[in-house]
């Protein structure tokens, strides 16, 4: 029997649907059996970042009301043969699957697969109430800003009333030399006001906006630093202690740059 | 079915519930009940005073009005419904009777305070663990948060001037007494280092450093 986790995060557009992506790619990656489940009907977005976007004949809603089996929704990944998606609808809304449907649907996948990845639409709402519905663990991505914290702290709330405790955090979009400046959040400031057990953090990459709109997660991308965090958070999540990544420039022609500046004088 | 109606008035002392004098006092508390539960949300954390035209209300008539108003979670006041002409000086200590008296029972509560949560008690309330931004203690008495309070931290909701919120590391993002309300200011200060209490002082809300004597 799988575990199901859900990705959620109240806040809007702060790397659920990439993180879902890239961990479940990162988990297949290892040999394990992935399933990953898109539960943003209407706006549906994991299977444009997996690159799946042209495969899609059945989705979520056709199997929740009977119109075809699981298995012919299932999509398998274009590279990866132990990963599939079930996608969502498009042209439906959240109001067209209820909780006990999506509870039901996972625990079906979870026979089948050995992780059940859930990507959760932003909000409180409906969307995020059938996300929700059938999950073992929760994980909680937020940015280092205010207001994304505010939303978190929201959802852990609502998540212990629904009886999912101990959500684990990945911190994304992480900017190290606003860090150093004083200009964003530290991991310290974010895990004082959660006060949740911290999965990982993710550094702001560009490499994100090239592979999502190629549709290839950058967990394959060997040189991505984004990456590399989240194949440290599939280890994590697989039992492993990684420690964090440290938050600088790896690389070395930068490294060599600034202390050619610091030498001649310049800050 | 009788034509006269209980009226239910906000003023900004609280609600007004106004007890015509003809109904039959079985029907004053089956119409409450019903408007009450209709709009639950709503009146929930309300201060309520009664008021009644030509008609006395027998004690055991108050308890039951008191025990209908309670069960909604809202606070029945003694007082008499103030005058349009209320002015500042009503709300010295000691002009306000019974709202003023310390509040006995306590609620004890140990998690943290997540954002969009919120406690209503009628008494005072402690809190181990923090209070998060976006959470709300409401209370008739006094909050003692033995953590940080960053939410919103209303005391006295009754009236009650003497109640006070104390906190290990006080940083609201509104602080209520009685009908006072504070906010922290807009520049950035930085982070207190001491527990701190906040207290009614010459009409405004004062915080100083906590000294146990």
């Amino acid at each position: 029997m799988g575990k199901s986790i859900v990705v959620t995060s109240g806040k809007g557009g702060v790397g659920k649907t990439t993180a879902a992506a890239n961990i479940g790619t990162g988990l297949a990656q290892i040999g394990r059996r992935v399933c990953l489940v898109d539960a943003d009907i209407g706006l549906r977005n994991l299977d444009v970042v997996m690159g799946l976007e042209n495969r899609i004949v059945y989705d979520l809603i056709d199997v929740v009301e009977g119109n075809c089996r699981i298995r012919s929704a299932l999509i398998k990944d274009k590279r990866l043969e132990n990963l599939f998606l079930l996608p969502a609808a498009q042209t439906r809304e959240k109001d067209a699957v209820s909780p006990e449907q999506m509870q039901v649907l996972i625990e079906d996948l979870k026979k089948e697969f050995d992780y059940v990845l859930v990507d959760c639409p932003a909000g409180i709402e409906q969307g995020f109430k059938n996300a929700i519905a059938g999950a073992d663990v929760a994980i909680i991505v937020t940015t280092p800003e205010v207001s994304a914290v505010r939303d978190a702290d929201r959802i852990v709330g609502l998540l212990e009333a629904s009886e999912l405790y101990d959500p684990q955090l990945i911190i994304n979009r992480i900017r190290p030399d606003m860090v150093r400046k004083g200009d964003m959040m530290t991991t310290e400031d974010i895990i004082d006001i959660l006060a949740i057990k911290l999965l990982g953090i993710v550094p702001d990459d560009e490499s994100i906006i090239v592979s999502t709109n190629r549709g290839e997660p950058s967990v394959l991308d060997k040189k991505s630093l984004s990456g590399q965090a989240f194949r440290n958070i599939v280890r994590r999540l697989e039992g492993a202690s990684v420690p964090f990544m440290p938050i600088e420039e790896r690389s070395v022609v930068k490294r060599l740059l600034r202390m050619f500046n610091n030498v001649s004088g310049r800050s | 079915m009788s034509k006269e109606a209980c009226i239910i008035k906000g003023t900004k002392h609280g609600l007004s519930i106004l007890i015509p004098s003809e109904l039959a006092f079985s029907e004053v508390l089956a119409q409450l009940r019903a408007r009450l539960a209709s709009a639950q949300e709503f009146f929930a954390g309300a201060t309520v005073y009664v008021s009644t035209t030509d008609r006395e209300l027998k004690p055991e008539e108050k308890q039951q009005l008191a025990q209908t108003v309670e069960a909604f979670g809202m606070v029945i006041s003694e007082r008499e419904v103030p005058e349009q002409s209320a002015s500042a000086a009503e709300h010295k200590a000691g002009t306000m009777g019974e709202a003023n008296e310390p509040a006995e029972d306590t609620l004890l509560v140990r998690r943290t305070i997540r954002s969009g949560q919120r406690i209503w008690y009628n008494g005072n309330v402690v809190v181990l663990g923090d209070v998060n931004p976006g959470a709300e203690i409401v209370c008739t008495g006094d909050i003692l948060v033995l953590g940080c309070l960053r939410g919103v931290a209303h005391a006295g909701c009754n009236g009650n001037v003497n109640a006070s919120v104390f906190a290990f590391r006080l940083e609201p993002t509104q602080l209520r007494i009685a009908s006072y309300i504070s906010r922290s200011p807009d520049e950035k200060l930085p982070r207190p280092l001491e527990p701190e209490i906040a207290r009614i002082c010459e009409n405004v809300i004062q915080i100083s450093a906590y000294q146990s004597s």
